[in-house]
């Protein structure tokens, strides 16, 4: 083969995200256990609910086991050697984005997030969290005037009480699986929606996590409620330093719709993947559910996920509602030693549910890409359908892809269609471009990125340009 | 564990032969399958248990067979009845394997033998003696189509095992008839050689009748340039499953699988295939077709593995499932592994009821309902059944599943 | 209004017909009538419902019939099942003929020829018998006996899709036959042969319903009736000069009509 080389040279990814933020952190001791718990929850003022909550879901912790049917290969977690709570120490109450230390204001500058009022992005409001706490969140006061809530999920708890009572923890329960128990009893902080009944928010709503120290893990919590007749698109992107050291990040995200609302949820995940010899890297293992529970309610997740060591991940539709609609676009690029074991769920229960997948993964290096997800209908779903397409592109003889769909139904009056394909680049198609006049490396980036294209399509504007230039990125490499 | 102790009480336990213990001491470690595992978890406990539940005594009652009589273009064995075949002709050869080869082969598959993968497998070689174990070795071509009976007694539980070589360049047609009895357990066990260049025509049919299960496993290993064609079809058991495992040793070779399960009342019936291709330039195409009715589960998993030696590959697997009652489900797992770059390798599956806008096109031509839904079925019906061997002249199994009530 | 020479009985009635599909109302009372001997033709545009009064009429059961008859030879037929429909001589001819991959179409001919004559009381054909008839009738549309073998309308191109339609008309005899756009994809040597198989197979006992956006097809048969369709109703009825007038001024002349009676 004579392009397998310079495929795989071109698939070296640098990461433009690795660096250290020098700042004078608060942290707690390492280790879980039930009074670290209580400190956190001390820490963020809690509510006596919100501290039951956390127990009863670490009582059910220690009681589960970690899941390995996904035959993920890593190294054992040491639940105990990790710091649960991580934030840059900062004056005690901050009243303006000027307060904030400009050291962090920098830091989401160079990742391309700036905050303050004279840089911010226009158009999209933004909630900036730093390993355990939420920095700072844009167009606060815009966004009221419409009824719109946007805050950090600890300020929801302390002004909206009554929301978080009623349903936190009402997708993705506690005890639903071991990482989702684990963030139940420790999350720190993430972000919180209230869309009211009948609005459309005015603009795109995204979150910024970024991990920061090395021994502390993530586990950030997001709810978004949408009422009503109301429609949301809500943009998450992640990145994390260098360290050669893993980083644990076990988030859970809770959507719900009611009635006619609509919930647009994108990804782009960037966490460090560890280097060639797959040292270091974050272990994601997030728990993402969205509940249609009102009648033609819809839910769509789109995700682009290109980093972390492991990706355990299944965003998924719990379709209720009479006519609602549950969509999954994925593009999961693996190089080197990264294991990306991602997927959805679509449940249909209700009557003419509708859910539509499209993933599409791409392996590289001597990664190991997933597709594992579950179609099923319901005995109630009279009249529903599902469409699935996965496919699979393979860059280098040592790259694997598998895929694990499972599917069942209960209702016949429901329809199933899952196609699934695997291809290369091929060298007809690198020559035809190249006889083109098109650069090697432009010609392969053009064909990943035309094998992404239906999920690109997807994101929102501002995103599907970061996506395809991180996927340009990785595709960056040092052919000569 | 209680299959176990059953076993080893069982009153052939003085004369047990060398492999009947070696896969005895290997179920110790897995006396019964993991329901958790991938392979069993859809598996219905009290129907498993069912069949693990009947004595096993064998008796031997008059075996007749619901199927045409030997015709005498046609070989016809049973398994357990004297099969004494030793047949030299001009163009080909059919016979017996020595119990020196018989046993030198079995213990090496036996070898490589996972306790909760191949569980099935290790109770049939648990249960069955040397007179329910036929060991063949054909050569030649133009030779007659082979059928190949295997059955359990009402009220028990019977084990039988077929080992067959197919000799270089050796080209055959050959039906195995699974007949289950009322109220009994049929564990039925296959073991196929296909040496380079052969080429074999394998149908399978499993027709159960009132309340018998069956727990049929079938290993094929495909030297290169060999051809294997599959033609299955189960239906009318309370409880079946069928286990394929294809291995084309150096690839570089074809494999064509046609299969079919049709589920009604309470009945569960699994298939469960697994397709290994240790060298290049190896192809498969598979479809399996399932029908559940009534409150009955078809259960359908594939697995496709391709590793890096096996460049080239062009693997298809459909999965096309019919529902046809609210009370029935379907479970469909078409998986693919993939490690080889340069292959073309797709699944697909659906599940679904008959198609609609079809069903009115016929209706509008004056065609009743039950007739427009019949010959859908039979079209559906018939790309399998046209695929099994010896059996689609002569035994009109299109007729047998239309008509079955 | 009706023509003048009324002695016979009405073959097909539709009064005041209203109609849905998921809740959505499709049909809003229509009405139309068809004596033995008439043509009548129904124009509109995409989405003006006339579709979905052919497939009501055959009985497809998506539709739901929320006011109205439709009367048969005198008979409500509101509640009979599609196959009893065509049994007794209502015949659909589709707009998009369904595939059906498996099913031959010889097979799916003759069950469906011997489900007509089993209504008529006349003696079901055997395969033998089947032949000769289709055969003669294969004449009528100058198909090859080769379709015969393949499945039904399976990887046929659009016009001898259209002709497989006609062929089973000729086959079903059916007593009046709704042709549901069968001019539309076709070239002009296929436009002739499907309207002069229609006009073949047409007699002063059978009554013809054709659904049609183009003049052309009306040019080759002539229609005594033509019925503007908008929006689930008959909005103009006139005779075959009203299709000229139409082809002339385009549909935006019908959008100032209102609806009579």
């Amino acid at each position: 083969m004579v392009n397998e080389n310079l495929v795989k040279d071109v698939v070296k990814e640098p990461y433009k995200y690795g660096f250290v933020t020098d700042i004078e952190t608060e942290k707690i001791a390492k280790g879980l256990n039930e009074d670290i718990i209580r400190l956190i929850s001390q820490k963020k003022e809690e509510p006596k609910y919100l501290l039951d909550f956390r127990l009863k879901a670490f009582n059910k912790w220690q009681k589960m086991k970690e899941p390995d049917w996904a035959g993920l290969g890593y190294k054992q977690i040491d639940y105990q050697d990790i710091i649960y709570y991580s934030a840059p120490k900062q004056k005690e109450k901050i009243s303006s984005l000027d307060e904030v230390d400009p050291k962090l204001l920098e830091t989401f500058d160079k990742l391309g997030i700036p905050l303050t009022e004279q840089k911010k992005l226009t158009n999209v409001a933004v909630d900036a969290v730093f390993d355990s706490v939420s920095i700072a969140t844009t167009f606060r006061e815009e966004l009221a005037e419409h009824g719109v809530i946007f805050c950090s999920i600890s300020e929801a708890v302390k002004n909206h009480s009554d929301l978080i009572e009623k349903y936190l923890g009402t997708v993705v329960p506690a005890s639903d699986n071991y990482f989702a128990a684990l963030n139940s009893a420790v999350f720190s902080d993430g972000s919180f929606v209230y869309i009211p009944k009948g609005v459309t928010c005015p603009m795109d709503l995204s979150s910024y996590f970024r991990i920061n120290s090395g021994d502390s893990g993530q586990f950030e919590r997001t709810l978004i409620i949408a009422e009503e007749s109301s429609s949301v698109s809500y943009l998450e992107g992640c990145t994390a330093p260098m360290f050669d050291t893993n980083t644990l990040h076990a988030a859970v995200v809770e959507l719900i719709a009611l009635d006619d609302a609509s919930i647009k949820y994108s990804t782009v995940q960037n966490w460090y993947a560890g280097d060639e010899e797959g040292i270091g890297g974050i272990f994601n293992f997030v728990t993402k559910r969205g509940k249609c529970l009102g009648k033609r309610s819809k839910i769509s997740w789109s995700q682009v996920e290109t980093g972390s060591a492991i990706t355990w991940k299944y965003p998924s539709c719990l379709l209720l509602g009479e006519e609602s609609i549950g969509e999954f676009y994925s593009v999961a690029l693996t190089n080197n030693l990264q294991q990306a074991d991602t997927g959805t769920k679509m449940i249909h229960i209700g009557p003419k549910t509708k859910s539509t997948i499209v993933s599409k993964g791409i392996s590289a290096g001597n990664s190991i890409n997933s597709y594992r997800g579950l179609v099923k209908m319901g005995t109630k779903a009279k009249g529903s359908r599902n469409y699935s397409q996965c496919d699979s592109m393979l860059i280098g003889d040592q790259a694997s892809a598998n895929t694990f769909p499972y599917i069942k139904s209960q209702q016949p009056n429901s329809e199933i269609e899952h196609e699934a394909s695997t291809c290369r680049i091929s060298e007809d198609q690198l020559f035809y471009l190249q006889s083109r006049g098109i650069e090697f490396e432009e010609a392969v980036s053009m064909m990943v990125s035309g094998f992404c294209r239906d999920v690109f399509n997807q994101l929102p504007m501002e995103f599907a340009a970061e996506a395809d230039k991180l996927l340009a990125l990785k595709l960056e490499g040092s052919v000569g | 564990m209680e299959i176990i102790e059953k076993i080893k009480t069982n009153k052939s336990i003085d004369n047990q032969t060398e492999i009947q213990k070696i896969c005895l001491d290997k179920l110790q470690s897995s006396p019964l399958p993991n329901p958790k595992s991938e392979q069993w978890r859809l598996s219905n406990k009290s129907k498993f248990s069912n069949f693990l539940g009947y004595s096993l005594d064998e008796k031997y009652p008059k075996f007749d067979t619901p199927f045409p009589n030997t015709s005498q273009s046609t070989i016809r064995l049973v398994i357990g009845n004297n099969c004494q075949i030793d047949l030299i002709e001009e163009n080909y050869s059919i016979q017996k394997l020595s119990q020196d080869e018989l046993d030198k082969y079995i213990k090496v598959q036996i070898s490589c033998f996972d306790p909760n993968k191949n569980w099935s497998d290790l109770l049939n070689l648990s249960l069955s003696n040397t007179k329910n174990i036929l060991g063949l070795k054909i050569n030649g071509s133009k030779i007659p189509p082979i059928e190949i009976f295997s059955h359990s007694s009402s009220n028990s539980l019977n084990a039988k095992t077929l080992v067959i070589f197919l000799e270089k360049n050796c080209d055959v047609e050959l039906l195995q008839v699974n007949l289950g009895k009322e109220n009994s357990s049929l564990s039925q066990s296959t073991y196929f050689c296909l040496e380079e260049n052969s080429s074999l025509n394998h149908g399978v049919v499993s027709y159960g009748e009132n309340r018998s299960n069956l727990l049929n496993s079938l290993n094929v290993i495909q030297q290169k340039n060999s051809k294997y064609n599959l033609g299955s079809l189960h239906f009318k058991f309370n409880y079946a499953r069928f286990e394929i495992s294809i291995k084309q040793s150096e690839g570089n070779a074809k494999t064509n699988i046609k299969g079919m399960q049709i589920t009604k009342k309470d009945e569960q019936i699994s298939t469960y295939t697994k397709i290994n291709f240790n060298g290049p330039n190896g192809f498969l195409d598979q479809i399996n077709k399932s029908l559940a009715d009534d409150e009955s589960h078809a259960i359908f998993e594939g697995s496709i593995i391709v590793p890096k030696i096996a460049q080239k590959t062009d693997a298809s697997q459909l999965s096309r499932n019919l529902l046809l009652s609210n009370l029935a489900q379907i479970d469909t797992k078409p998986q693919l592994e993939i490690i080889a770059d340069d292959v073309k390798c797709k699944h697909g599956a659906t599940i679904s009821q008959l198609n609609e806008d079809e069903l009115f096109y016929m209706r509008s031509r004056g065609i009743t309902l039950p007739e427009a839904s019949k010959l859908q079925l039979s079209s559906y019906f018939q790309e399998i059944i046209s695929f099994i061997p010896v059996s689609k002249d002569r035994w009109d199994l299109l007729d047998k599943l239309l008509n079955e009530k | 209004m009706q023509s003048k020479m009324k002695e016979s009985e009405p073959i097909l009635e539709v009064e005041n017909l209203s109609a849905s599909t998921d809740n959505l109302p499709i049909l809003k009372g229509v009405s139309l009538t068809v004596y033995p001997g008439e043509i009548h033709a129904i124009m509109g545009r995409n989405g003006c419902g006339k579709s979905t009064l052919s497939k009501i009429i055959a009985g497809h059961p998506s539709y739901n019939i929320t006011n109205g008859d439709i009367k048969f030879l005198g008979e409500n037929i509101n509640s009979l099942e599609p196959e009893e429909r065509a049994q007794s001589g209502i015949f659909l001819g589709f707009q998009y003929p369904i595939e059906i991959p498996g099913v031959s179409n010889l097979e799916f001919l003759r069950v469906s020829t011997n489900a007509r004559r089993k209504f008529l009381n006349k003696e079901e054909l055997d395969t033998f018998d089947f032949e000769e008839l289709v055969k003669e009738k294969l004449e009528i549309v100058k198909m090859d006996h080769a379709f015969l073998s393949r499945s039904v309308n399976q990887g046929f191109s659009g016009g001898e899709k259209k002709r497989n339609e006609i062929l089973q008309m000729a086959l079903l005899e059916p007593k009046i036959a709704i042709l549901d756009e069968t001019d539309s994809g076709l070239d002009i040597d296929a436009l002739r042969i499907v309207a002069s198989g229609i006009k073949k197979i047409s007699n002063a006992q059978t009554g013809i319903i054709l659904i049609t956006h183009y003049q052309r097809l009306l040019d080759e048969i002539e229609p005594n009736y033509v019925h503007v369709m908008s929006d689930g109703q008959i909005i103009k009825t006139g005779e075959s000069d009203l299709a000229l007038e139409l082809e002339k001024k385009g549909y935006e002349w019908t959008d100032n009509f209102i609806k009579e009676t």
